[in-house]
């Protein structure tokens, strides 16, 4: 179903998004899986959609897949409704799917041999097996695999067409660490060819390391998007110390742009200023200097003295309303 | 890459997975044992010199289809959709017809080759073979290709490979034991077997044993007459026609009731 009435990019514009979400909805009964999601997606570009379980990633990348008709809002990939997988998709589009839906009884070459046979213009199969690094593993059922190796498998897979578009749905999981880089490897050239990305994962470094762009959704709804560096500014800088002794907690002074908490860590006190503002670069020092100003009037010392900006899990947390359950403390807000 | 390609390519992995199947294997072993259950019988004459063991025999050709064409795609369709199998098979950009395809192709080569095996334990048996093979091969390739649609319609209602192994027996049942090569179905009424007569696996067994007699069997052996070529490929059509219909039919049911993913809607 389409509701939308904007007018959708042409498919033939070079420089236009390859995949275009507007307002999309999707219901699985009384249950609204996703509720009113937009995000668009360029060639070259990754964007990464990250949230806890069951935010409503996997409902959104397999209707983008087609698997799900929009209970409303518009899809586009290459300007056509990717709904029931229409030939102008096929081939142009390409993924790796939350599970493993691999063959167990076919050997690891005759899985990708498989798909390289069922697509036009494919990729040469010792090439596939030597990126994934699966060659020495070529003649092996795919059962004996583990599951890091599995993965590999199935985006070797999902490469064999030279998709203009990926959908990578957990791609790392069950990988060791080496092999994530190397997957890492892969996805980063695939954007430097120009191939539209769409990533979810759990890993938060995976996003940091590839997104161009990202949002974290929870229940449903996208609540915070942008490049990695906008959000992480929106979401304010860290100083945290430990609450000197002879003050209290109605002691700490206000400063401009930055809000106090107190916390308890270790069977201590701690303070945490967050700084926010558009002086991204240097809100925290005016911040620290305000402190500093402030201990030396008091002839206090700010122990254990930290400054760092927000990382993407201190935003994933907030927006999952986990990070009170993550710090295990019940901080009071002052100022 | 077209349809046809595909389908092709996906009926050579087809075979080479059917080949390290165990329950693949168990269904060709159950539809060969169809041919050895009457060796043994007492062989009447029924037909000129063609007796009731070598009909059952006969019969047992109509059957193969039936065995392996329910009982296979049942089974492995549901458990590839429910391990995405199907899901990632529909993301490499496969179609459901190259995949029904490719299934009906397997379904139909190995239902011929057990047929060529059946022709050697009858011709081991009674010294008898077709008189008309092109019709056994369509009744085989016809009942084949119904059954494994109507294997595929079974996908829907269960869950599990396990579940669709017993659904499976449900219609695979009924149709053996009604179609003529286990029990004779004079042993119903009069009227169940004027139903009974409209069923797929009535229509293929009637059809291997006119292709394999050169009788004219399809209004009863009571009344059956030897056939020229032309004669019996007349008398044959409604047969033909029956099995095309529960074909279309099966195709689709199982076309518009496919589920490609595990999650239900």
């Amino acid at each position: 179903m389409t509701t939308s009435t904007e007018p959708l990019p042409d498919r033939t514009a070079a420089d236009g998004p390859a995949v275009v979400v507007r307002d999309l909805h999707q219901h699985y009964g009384n249950f609204e899986a996703v509720r009113g999601i937009s995000f668009e997606i360029r060639p070259g570009e990754l964007f990464a959609l990250l949230g806890t379980n069951g935010a409503g990633k996997t409902t959104t990348i397999e209707t983008l897949e087609g698997f799900r008709r929009p209970s409303s809002g518009t899809l586009r990939v290459f300007g056509t409704d990717p709904y029931g997988q229409p030939a102008a998709l096929r081939g142009r589009t390409g993924a790796v799917l939350q599970g493993n839906g691999l063959m167990e009884d076919l050997t690891v070459r005759e899985s990708i041999t498989l798909a390289h046979d069922l697509v036009s213009g494919p990729r040469d199969v010792d090439e596939l097996l030597a990126l994934v690094a699966l060659t020495d593993k070529a003649r092996i059922p795919v059962r004996q695999l583990s599951g890091g190796q599995k993965r590999r498998l199935i985006l070797a897979q999902a490469l064999v067409a030279r998709p203009e578009v990926l959908y990578l749905d957990e791609p790392t999981t069950g990988m060791d660490p080496e092999a994530r880089h190397t997957t890492w490897r892969i996805i980063s050239e695939l954007k430097r060819q120009g191939v539209a990305v769409l990533l979810t994962t759990h890993y938060l470094e995976e996003a940091e390391r590839l997104a161009d762009r990202l949002a974290i959704m929870h229940r449903g709804e996208i609540r915070v998007e942008g490049t990695l560096d906008g959000v992480l500014a929106s979401w304010g800088d860290r100083i945290t110390f430990r609450l000197p002794e002879e003050v209290g907690t109605d002691d700490l002074p206000e400063l401009a742009g930055a809000e106090a908490a107190v916390g308890t860590r270790d069977g201590r006190l701690w303070a945490t200023y967050t700084v926010t503002g558009a002086d991204v670069e240097s809100r925290a020092h005016r911040v620290v200097s305000g402190l500093v100003a402030w201990s030396a009037e008091r002839d206090v010392v700010l122990r254990n003295l930290q400054v760092r900006g927000a990382s993407l899990e201190d935003v994933f947390l907030q927006v999952a309303g986990a990070a009170d359950l993550a710090d295990q403390s019940h901080p009071a807000r002052l100022g | 890459m077209g349809p046809v390609r595909q389908t092709l390519r996906l009926a050579r992995t087809e075979f080479t997975l059917f080949v390290r199947y165990k329950t693949a294997w168990m269904f060709l072993g159950l539809s060969l044992f169809m041919f050895v259950v009457p060796m043994n019988l007492p062989n009447d004459p029924v037909l000129g010199d063609i007796g009731s063991a070598d009909l059952a025999m006969i019969a047992a050709m109509g059957s193969i289809g039936l065995i392996i064409g329910i009982g296979h795609p049942s089974n492995v369709f549901t458990a590839r959709r429910e391990s995405l199998v199907l899901k990632q098979l529909r993301v490499n950009g496969v179609t459901p017809g190259a995949l029904f395809g490719a299934m009906t192709l397997l379904v139909t080569a190995m239902s011929l080759a057990i047929a060529v095996l059946g022709v050697g334990l009858i011709y081991a048996n009674s010294g008898s073979l077709p008189q008309d093979p092109v019709m056994l091969v369509l009744a085989i390739t016809l009942s084949a290709v119904s059954m494994s649609f109507l294997g595929l319609c079974i996908t829907p209602l269960v869950r599990t490979a396990e579940s669709a192994q017993m659904a499976a027996m449900v219609p695979m049942m009924f149709l053996l034991f009604t179609g003529g090569s286990i029990m004779p179905t004079s042993m119903f009424p009069d009227a169940f077997v004027e139903m009974l007569s409209f069923l797929p696996s009535t229509a293929a067994g009637q059809l291997a044993q006119a292709s394999y007699t050169g009788y004219d069997v399809f209004s009863g052996y009571e009344s059956a007459t030897r056939a020229g070529f032309a004669e019996l490929w007349v008398a044959a059509l409604p047969a033909v026609g029956l099995l095309l219909l529960w074909t279309v039919l099966f195709a689709v049911l199982a076309f518009r009731t496919f589920r490609w993913d595990p999650r239900q809607p």
